[in-house]
């Protein structure tokens, strides 16, 4: 009898310890995750620039299903690169826009990734970000510049 | 094709407006939200804010993406769009209104003046009258408006399941902090 009372108890301090492990392990890992890296994952689309803005130009909602919240590679040509600061971050915009076009791709890097004079306007570039959506411009969040 | 044509007309036109040093301009605006709860505080930043301020008329308008909200926990941030913002469905916030208080504010002379700013807020859908009080400094050719304020999520039909119900607070308080420059 004895035995037997102390497996159970063996049993539920073993059942109490995973539980707590596991609720470390969720709270710590998957709740206080940081945003996942879009550099390290494949591109959901590949497209240009121009056509990336004409084809919300033409039809922003269908566009809008067909990019909004996915990963999209965009190939350009920089039109101007920004530093926007605040408070609690700064972050880099790199506007891509070919000259005779009046919208473009307005792409934003955190700081730590890009800085100010890595690119030129002019320079030729592979991005990869996630689409916000359309405003003046198409906005891609948390870039990567594509080697 | 029409559509460019139309687009680029009305940018040459919103140009030519420009060029009067009338209306006054930016992208790159920054608005971000604070939820503060004994649980948990939270807060997210968008910094790809389109504006416009009309200095003669007193016009200001205001229009963001949902999606452009960075939280610092990816979870959060997904969250955010999908339950409570349904951001695929209503991927735009905006807010259209008028200075009141215009003759106080002398947009041609340097210093910090108090605004009064009464327009329509639309957010996930729901438009409500509303007005808010801020600043607007004046700094040579640059112009910056910042206000701050609340907003009840309910008032605007943003459910909150009760699960996380006193993780986020009744009243998220919104800062609006955007720099003009002149084009």
């Amino acid at each position: 009898m004895a035995k037997r009372k102390k497996i159970i108890t063996i049993g539920l301090v073993a059942v109490v310890l995973i539980a707590f492990v596991g609720f470390l392990f969720i709270k710590l890992y998957i709740f206080k995750k940081p945003d996942a890296s879009v550099a390290s994952k494949k591109p959901d689309v590949e497209i240009t620039a121009r056509d990336l803005v004409n084809s919300f130009e033409t039809n922003e909602k269908s566009a809008n299903t067909k990019f909004l919240a996915k990963i999209i590679l965009v190939q350009g040509v920089v039109n101007n690169v920004a530093e926007t600061k605040s408070d609690t971050a700064s972050e880099i915009t790199v506007y891509l826009k070919d000259k005779e076009e009046t919208s473009g791709v307005m792409c934003s890097f955190n700081k730590s990734v890009l800085t100010k004079d890595q690119l030129k306007p002019g320079d030729s570039v592979k991005i990869k970000g996630i689409c916000s959506g359309y405003l003046m411009d198409v906005v891609l969040n948390k870039c990567a510049i594509v080697k | 094709m029409k559509i460019r044509l139309l687009s680029t007309l009305s940018i040459l036109f919103l140009a030519s407006a420009l060029s009067f040093g009338q209306k006054y301009i930016t992208k790159t605006g920054h608005i971000w939200f604070f939820s503060h709860t004994p649980m948990e505080d939270i807060e997210a930043h968008n910094r790809q804010v389109v504006s416009s301020l009309d200095v003669s008329a007193g016009d200001m308008a205001f229009v963001l993406l949902i999606k452009s909200f960075e939280f610092k926990r990816a979870l959060m941030q997904e969250h955010f769009n999908e339950n409570y913002m349904e951001s695929d469905k209503l991927p735009k916030a905006n807010f259209k209104g008028k200075i009141t208080n215009l003759k106080q504010i002398d947009f041609k002379k340097d210093g910090t003046y108090a605004a009064e700013v009464t327009g329509d807020l639309t957010i996930h859908g729901v438009t409500k009258s509303v007005t808010y009080k801020g600043t607007i400094v004046v700094k040579g050719s640059s112009i910056t408006a910042n206000a701050k304020f609340t907003i009840i999520p309910q008032d605007y039909e943003i459910k909150i399941p009760s699960l996380v119900e006193n993780k986020i607070a009744k009243e998220i308080s919104v800062t609006v902090d955007v720099v003009y420059n002149a084009n």
